[in-house]
């Protein structure tokens, strides 16, 4: 099985903290924006170890990712489109999907025995492209490395 | 109201990665495929009860356990604003909530819990990522002339902005 990015949501790390800083501010957004980025990339992990301690994992569902899936044979993708609902599948041939899925499906389903070896290789493939890394790190600590 | 689209996926990404495969997939099979995140504000409360019952989507809204200044901000329906004496009890009735939300929260009750009194007329902010099939499902709900004003006109707002940043996927 090979997965690979297709595209993932803008600067996901802040997209979270976006979403954060939303519950807990009356800031209108461009404000919100303006803070996060002076404070910068730290202060995202930061809020994102927090919304993981928490367990309040609605604010990662922002982070969103389209991946590319080979060799996913269609009982499992079948499997998975049962289980979690958040994730879509397209099917592209007998073994090839078009995936997309968010970042607390990725941390649900990481720890199931049904989607463990699904998440891996899109983990793999996002720390490929470089795409969430921090998240990854925060979210999987050394798992991720 | 306002509704700022924060990003999207652009279709034109998809079909690159596509294009190997040499198929054609159909505009309504991608729509699962393409996401938006909108940020909305001053609706009101009546409001983001109606949408959050559409549950493919993901939601984060100001909490009233923390936030003070919107406690200040009402949405006022037309029809309550074209009759005076229909204005005249809705003012009054929310000066009353929000004077009892203070006087108690002055008695040391914690806002979390003082925050009961508060009307569903007051403004909120929330972003919202959904899928351009599910805004589609949700637009034709809530567009249609049944619908609420507010969240009629809500939906517009944030179908409008879909269609001008994706075209392709609203033909």
């Amino acid at each position: 099985m090979k997965a690979s990015i297709v595209w993932s949501s803008p600067e996901p790390e802040k997209t979270i903290a976006i979403a954060m800083r939303r519950c807990y501010s009356t800031k209108p957004i461009e404000e919100i924006q303006s803070e996060l980025d002076q404070k910068g990339s730290e202060y995202w992990k930061h809020l994102i170890g927090l919304a993981l301690r928490d367990k309040s994992l609605d604010v990662v569902e922002h982070f969103c990712l389209e991946v590319l899936i080979e060799g996913l044979p269609e009982n499992e993708a079948g499997r998975l489109a049962m289980y979690f609902p958040f994730m879509r599948f397209l099917k592209i041939s007998q073994d090839v999907w078009l995936v997309s899925i968010n970042a607390r499906t990725l941390i649900e389903a990481y720890h199931t025995p049904e989607g463990k070896g699904v998440m891996s290789e899109i983990m793999a493939a996002m720390k490929k492209s470089d795409v969430g890394s921090d998240f990854l790190q925060v979210a999987f600590g050394e798992v991720a490395n | 109201m306002k509704v700022n689209l924060l990003w999207y996926t652009d279709p034109s990404i998809i079909k690159r990665a596509l294009e190997r495969f040499k198929m054609e997939f159909p505009t309504e099979k991608l729509k699962e495929h393409i996401t938006y995140m909108f940020e909305i504000e001053e609706i009101s409360r009546v409001t983001t009860h109606q949408l959050i019952r559409h549950r493919l989507a993901s939601y984060d809204q100001e909490s009233q356990r923390f936030s003070a200044a919107s406690r200040e901000s009402f949405v006022l329906p037309p029809s309550i604003q074209s009759k005076s004496e229909a204005l005249k009890i809705y003012e009054d009735a929310l000066k009353l909530t929000s004077e009892s939300f203070e006087r108690m929260v002055a008695l040391g009750v914690p806002k979390e819990d003082a925050r009961y009194v508060m009307p569903h007329a007051i403004k909120t902010k929330l972003v919202m990522t959904l899928s351009a099939y599910s805004l589609q499902h949700i637009s034709e709900l809530r567009t249609a002339p049944q619908a609420q004003w507010e969240i009629r006109e809500l939906v517009t707002l944030m179908r409008d902005a879909a269609r001008k940043a994706t075209p392709s996927i609203w033909v």
